[in-house]
Formats: structure tokens, C-alpha cells, sequence
């Protein structure tokens, strides 16, 4: 008995990695495809490294405010305490009057003691670029005549909104000043939080996250769109004792491995452009891997589902215009209708993105929502092309 | 000869049912087929060829179907059964277009088809080698790639994988379709070569008659029904006269004139088989020859030429087939 399926066990792998070889010849016949996914994600990398400035993007920066100015400040003069905060709430009112900026949230630390701790959580996921923190001695020092203090935190990974968060944050200075009828003089403490340092490619780290996740994608798709249509002769095939999951199985594993290569093209060509990993560069290697790996369910999906090459095609085009347009690249997932934006949450791109952005240049594990939500998306449709695939009638 | 013995027994298909949305497609048919036969399943467009053969190669649901099936004696319809008898047969389609690697060489193609049986590459190799050369497949081409092979040749090959696991049944779907008059009998002479060499049982399904030549039984299908499954030798022997017949060219030949010899009492058929020409179907033709020439003469119909000969199996199946057509029409 246990004899009997260890040796159906290994005419099944023997079939399986026959049927690999057969994929790759296929792929052989047509290298280009192959080539494009190889070559084309390290060769932008490399021709960006050459672009230091990334494209800014005119959107209201989300900031959350964090105010200490109702704690009890104690004079380090005269040693007199006082609480007042009559300034938290106009200062409030400006920085939501600011065009710069889109005020996410405020926290009042004297009566929620973790609020420092929520904002840097915000901050790490990377729902907003900056905090406001009103300092314990705000109201006082306005109210003894004396410049005001605002402090903020930024996230400086994306180097060219360092200065756009500053003028942002002096814009809801100006407008608190002048509503207030104060003096001008105020001082700006600034604290960068997650530079890229110096001596790496700052441009590239920001054009790295924005790109590659959708060469990825894009490239994993297209290479796999018409993997199972345009094979004919799986009807003959199947005639044979190979099973439709040995087929099918042996397809992906052609193209994950495929994807490994394409990686470590990626990688290398990122790391010797300088592109700066705060995280570690297997859990970027494993994010690139996950991101490309949906890319090759969404195309096997495709191709399981086309009756012919040109539908494949048709699909794709229609689902890549839809994934791209609502993957938050064009316009925030925050800002678009609540259905559409539910929906955007099932589609691999939208959580591409945050994902290479929280590894590369917040230095998170992978292992957080968005790589969750990749690998059950990817695996769905694995489960869903299996079915459809089962499905398919094969005629000789 | 073929050795009937229930041990031999390779297809067996005992009041086969098959019905798709309440429609019935095949309606009891039962026929056996003994190791080393060649049947030939002859039948007008629809009459449910591809059906019989597609529920034989596993390749219909056990729900569509009724009755007792076994292909080297094991059902098809479970799982596991089905790929007990996809390891043991072989087919051929009528499309290699359809179901063939064109990109990849005859060779490459044999080592993808034969693996999924278990067979090395080496061995796989060894094997298509020999049958290349059974069929004639030029040796130049064993490498390139296939869509640059012409079309007879690409029908070779895709029998030499047909044949790759030595199956014990290979079946072919309109093996000769598509390659041109003179090849056709190359093709048939090759399964003929191939079942003698390799002792292969094969069905042939076809529309192409000449094919009977080759077939050790026929099997002629209508609308689903089993009407004979015979050799053809017996099949032709059952017409009037063992299927002796006499063949007249006449002048001026018109429906008027045939149907004036139709009216010879011992007349049993008359088929027209050229702008001139009709062969005739007699009771005890040695006897009654020189009185239908008497008739014919007699009735100022003017003879040309005439020659006695056999009824072929092409001659048969028309008449078979017009006989059950003539037996539906009584019977409404
Ligand atoms: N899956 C199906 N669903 C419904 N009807 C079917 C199905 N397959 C076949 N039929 C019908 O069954 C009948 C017999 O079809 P079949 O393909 O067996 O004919 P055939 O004898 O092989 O004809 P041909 O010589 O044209 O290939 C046809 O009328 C066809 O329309
Ligand atoms: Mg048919």
C-alpha cells in the first residue's frame, strides 16, 4: 500500500518536472518576452539612477497634530506652574485653514498619554509625512510676549518632501499669526525621522517605490497572460495520464522561478545604483517576490480564463487599466468613494506600493497587512484559476 | 487468426447510452473488439462517431452515459479507472494543428508526450526512432522544427506518439482527412504496417470508405443506432448475389430509363455511380444475367458497355444507409 503511493508519488514528480522542462522549452521558442522580464526592471533601475529629483505631487501633506500645551508647565524661572492652552485650539483652526496640509488627526497628550506613540505609529505606516507637536510651553510663552515654538517630526525618506513638509508647517504658522494678531517671530524645531543618508542615491529610493511595483506587476503578467491559451495541445495531453494539476502546478513553478531571477536582477542593479534598504534586503527581495508573484497569478488567471489569445489580451489590458488606476498611484485610495475604495483594497497594486515603501525606507518586516493581503489575493486567484482551469473543456 | 477468447477481449461495449440534456446522441449499440483488430466506424456527419469514441478514452462523464463499457477491461468514468486506461491507449486527433508542440521538433515532441507516461528520454527516443522509420518519417527532419514538416508527414508523426507507450488500443480520428488522394493509401497502408508489426488493436474513424480496405470489421453508425458491425467481406456477401453486380454504361441515361429497369421483377437495387453509368443489384445473378440484358435491350434502352464486378464497401454503405432511410420513411 505505502509502497504502492510512493511510487505513484514519484511517476507524479517525474511527469511534474517533465512537464517544467516542457515550459521552459516553450518559453525558449519565444525568448523575448523572457528577456523583457529579465532585463527591462534592472535597466529603468539603472537609468534612474541617474534622476536625482522625483516628480513632487501638489496634494495637501496629512499631518497629525499632537498637543502637550494643557500639560502642567512649571517656570524654570520662578518655578510657577500653569496649564493654560488658550492657543492648542487657533493653532488647530490654522493648520486646518492651510491648503499644505490635511490635518489627519489631533491628539491632546493630557488626556491621552500614549498620543506621541500613535502619531509615530501613523508615521511608521506611512498614513501621514509629518507630526505637529504643540510643545507644553506653547500658550505661555505667546501669552508673555515671547517668539512661539513648533516643533515637528518628519519623514524625510522621500528627500524632496522634506521642504515642502517644512513650507507646509510654516504655512499654518502664518495663518495662526495673522488670525491671531501676534507677533511673527515664531521657531520651527525640525526632526527628520527616516533620511536616506547622504552618501546613497536619495532620487532613486524615491522613484524605487514608486515604479517598481508596477514593472513588476506589469512584467509578471504580461509574461503569463497566454501560458495556458495559446497551448493547444494540452488537449492531447490530457488523453495522456497527466493530470490537469500537474499541468498547471508546473506553470507556476516555471514562472516563480523565473521571478527569482528577475529579482536578483533587480536587486543587484538597485544595489549598485545606491538605493538605500533601511529594512533588510531579503525582506525587499521577499516583497518584490510577493508583488511579482500576484502579477503571475493575475496573468494565469487571464489566461485560464480566455477563450483565445486575442481575449487574453483584451482582459488584460482591461484589468491592468483598472488595477493601475485605482492602485492609489494616481489618486489616493483615501480620496476616492468608499466602494471604489473597497474595492481597491482587493487589488494587488494598492498594497504594492505601501509594502515596498514600509520595507525599503521605514525598515518594517514585511509581515504586515499589505504582504497579508498580496499573498491571500495571489493565493485566491491560484484556487480560483485551478477551478476554472478544472473547468475548461479540453476537446481533441 | 484473431483469437476470441474473453482474455483478448480489448473493447467491450455492451447497450451504450449516451445522452447530452435529455437528448439521446448513441442508442444501444453493443459491439466487441478482439486484440489486433482494426474497426473502422463509418458513419455520416453526426451520427455519433466522435461520441462512441470519446466515452472509450475516458472523455465523458459517467453521467452522460449508460450501459456496460470496458476498454482492456477496466470502466471508464472513475477517476482512477480513467487514467488506468489513459496509460494503455492511444490517440491520434484529427487536428495536428490542435495538438502538436509546431514550434518544437518531431523528437522533442515524442520526449514531451512519452514522459507523461513515465518514459525516459532516452528510452523515448529509442522507441519514436523505430516507429519514424516504420513510417517513413525522413530522418533530416526528426530535428526541425514540425510546423516545417508537410502535412502527411505531421500526420506520421502525430501516430508515432500516438503509438509512443505501446498502447494496447490506438484510436484515430479522420486519419486520412486532409491529405491528398494518393497519400491517403500511404496512411492506411501505414496503420495496416503498424498493426502487423506491433499486434496495436486501432479504431479508425472516418469518412472516407476506402478505408474499409484496411479494416478487419466496419462498424456503420445512423443517427446514434448500431445498424452492422461486421467484416466486409460479410457485409458485402449479404447483398443480393454475394454483391455480384452488373455494370452498365448506357446512353442518354435519364431517371425514366432507370426507373424502367427498376421494374425488372428480380431488380433488387440500381445505383447511379457515374453521369452514364448504373450498377445493378440482381436476384441470382449466374441465372438471370442474359435475361436482364434481354430486358434492358428489349425496352430500346441502348447499352454502351457493361462489366459484372463486386460491390465495394462504398457501394454497400450507400445502400445500407438508403435501405434504413427507405425503412424510417415506411415506418412514418
Ligand atoms: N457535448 C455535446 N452536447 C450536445 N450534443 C452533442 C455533444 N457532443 C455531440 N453532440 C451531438 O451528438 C451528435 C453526434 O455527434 P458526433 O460528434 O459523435 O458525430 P460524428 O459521427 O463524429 O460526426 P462527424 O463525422 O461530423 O465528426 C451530433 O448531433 C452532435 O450535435
Ligand atoms: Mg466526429
Amino acid at each position: 500500500m505505502q509502497q504502492n503511493l510512493r511510487k505513484k508519488l514519484k511517476t507524479q514528480l517525474f511527469r511534474i518536472l517533465k512537464m517544467i522542462k516542457k515550459e521552459f522549452r516553450l518559453i525558449k521558442i519565444d525568448p523575448w518576452n523572457l528577456l523583457i522580464a529579465l532585463l527591462i526592471p534592472p535597466g529603468i533601475i539603472l537609468l534612474f539612477a541617474f534622476m536625482t529629483e522625483e516628480a513632487g505631487d501638489p496634494a495637501p501633506l496629512p499631518v497629525i497634530v499632537v498637543s502637550n500645551d494643557s500639560n502642567t508647565f512649571i517656570n524654570p524661572n520662578n518655578y510657577t506652574s500653569s496649564t493654560w492652552d488658550n492657543y492648542t485650539i487657533p493653532y488647530l483652526k490654522a493648520v486646518n485653514k492651510s491648503n499644505l496640509l490635511d490635518l489627519k488627526g489631533y491628539y491632546n497628550s493630557t488626556n491621552e498619554p500614549y498620543s506621541m506613540e500613535m502619531a509615530r505609529q501613523e508615521l511608521l505606516i506611512g498614513n501621514i509625512n509629518t507630526i505637529i507637536v504643540i510643545p507644553i510651553e506653547f500658550t505661555e510663552l505667546l501669552q508673555l510676549g515671547y517668539p512661539g515654538i513648533i516643533e515637528c517630526i518628519i519623514d524625510s525618506s522621500r528627500v524632496s518632501k522634506i521642504q515642502d513638509n517644512i513650507n507646509a508647517v510654516y504655512d499654518s504658522i502664518q495663518i495662526f499669526v495673522r488670525d491671531n494678531n501676534l507677533s511673527p517671530q515664531f521657531e520651527l524645531k525640525v526632526f527628520e525621522k527616516f533620511s536616506v543618508p547622504s552618501n546613497y542615491n536619495l532620487g532613486l529610493n524615491a522613484n524605487f517605490i514608486k515604479l517598481l511595483p508596477l514593472m513588476v506587476f506589469g512584467i509578471a503578467n504580461v509574461l503569463t497572460i497566454l501560458v495556458i491559451v495559446k497551448e493547444n495541445p494540452i488537449s492531447r495531453l490530457l488523453l495522456t495520464p497527466v493530470k490537469k494539476s500537474e499541468i498547471l502546478l508546473s506553470k507556476y513553478i516555471t514562472y516563480s522561478a523565473v521571478l527569482l531571477v528577475q529579482d536578483l536582477g533587480i536587486i543587484s542593479a538597485a544595489l549598485a545604483s545606491g538605493l538605500y534598504i533601511r529594512g533588510s534586503i531579503f525582506e525587499l527581495f521577499g516583497a518584490i517576490y510577493i508583488i511579482g508573484y500576484s502579477g503571475i497569478s493575475m496573468g494565469l488567471f487571464i489566461s485560464s480564463l480566455s477563450k483565445s489569445k486575442t481575449e487574453a489580451n483584451q482582459l488584460f489590458f482591461a484589468s491592468f487599466i483598472i488595477i493601475i488606476l485605482l492602485s492609489g498611484l494616481f489618486v489616493p485610495l483615501g480620496s476616492m468613494p468608499i466602494y471604489l475604495n473597497l474595492f481597491a483594497q482587493i487589488l494587488p497594486l494598492s498594497h504594492a506600493n505601501p509594502l515596498v515603501n514600509s520595507v525599503l525606507s521605514k525598515g518594517n518586516s514585511i509581515f504586515e497587512y499589505h504582504f497579508y493581503v498580496l499573498l491571500f489575493v495571489s493565493l485566491a486567484l491560484n484556487i480560483i484559476t485551478f477551478l476554472v482551469f478544472y473547468k475548461r473543456r479540453y476537446e481533441v | 487468426m484473431k483469437n476470441k477468447s474473453p482474455k483478448n477481449l480489448v473493447v467491450n461495449v455492451k447497450n451504450l447510452e449516451v445522452f447530452f440534456k435529455k437528448k439521446q446522441i448513441i442508442n444501444n449499440v453493443s459491439f466487441q473488439v478482439y486484440k489486433g483488430e482494426i474497426i473502422g466506424l463509418f458513419g455520416i456527419s453526426g451520427a455519433g462517431k466522435t461520441t462512441i469514441i470519446r466515452v472509450l478514452t475516458c472523455q465523458i462523464k459517467k453521467k452522460h452515459w449508460k450501459g456496460i463499457v470496458t476498454v482492456t477491461n477496466i470502466t471508464p468514468g472513475k477517476k482512477q479507472n480513467n487514467s488506468k486506461i489513459l496509460e494503455k491507449i492511444g490517440y491520434v486527433p484529427q487536428l495536428e494543428l490542435l495538438n502538436l508542440y509546431y514550434d518544437l521538433s518531431p523528437l522533442v515532441n515524442v520526449e514531451i508526450f512519452a514522459s507523461n507516461y513515465g518514459i525516459k528520454k532516452d528510452n523515448a527516443l529509442k522507441i519514436a526512432r523505430d516507429l519514424f522509420k516504420i513510417l517513413d518519417i525522413p530522418e533530416d527532419t526528426w530535428n526541425n522544427p514540425l510546423k516545417n514538416l508537410s502535412g502527411g508527414e505531421k500526420k506520421r508523426v502525430s501516430m508515432a506518439i500516438g503509438l509512443i507507450h505501446k498502447p494496447s488500443v490506438l484510436f484515430l480520428d479522420e486519419p486520412t482527412t486532409g491529405v491528398d488522394a494518393n497519400k491517403r493509401y500511404d496512411i492506411l497502408n501505414y496503420l495496416k504496417k503498424l498493426n502487423r508489426k506491433l499486434g496495436t488493436t486501432m479504431f479508425i474513424i472516418t469518412h472516407d470508405l476506402e478505408a474499409a480496405l484496411v479494416c478487419d470489421k466496419t462498424a456503420i453508425l445512423r443517427e446514434g443506432k448500431l445498424l452492422e458491425f461486421d467484416t466486409p467481406y460479410k457485409l458485402i456477401s449479404s447483398l443480393a448475389s454475394d454483391g455480384q453486380l452488373v455494370r452498365f454504361t448506357i446512353e442518354n441515361l435519364d431517371e425514366k430509363i432507370i426507373k424502367k429497369i427498376k421494374q425488372y421483377p428480380l431488380c433488387k437495387d440500381i445505383s447511379r455511380t457515374g453521369n452514364n453509368v448504373i450498377e445493378v443489384f440482381i436476384q441470382d445473378l449466374e441465372q438471370n444475367y442474359s435475361n436482364l440484358i434481354e430486358y434492358i435491350i428489349n425496352n430500346n434502352i441502348k447499352i454502351i458497355s457493361m462489366s459484372r464486378d463486386i460491390a465495394n464497401f462504398r457501394r454497400y454503405f450507400q445502400l445500407r444507409i438508403k435501405e434504413e432511410e427507405e425503412k424510417e420513411f415506411k415506418e412514418k
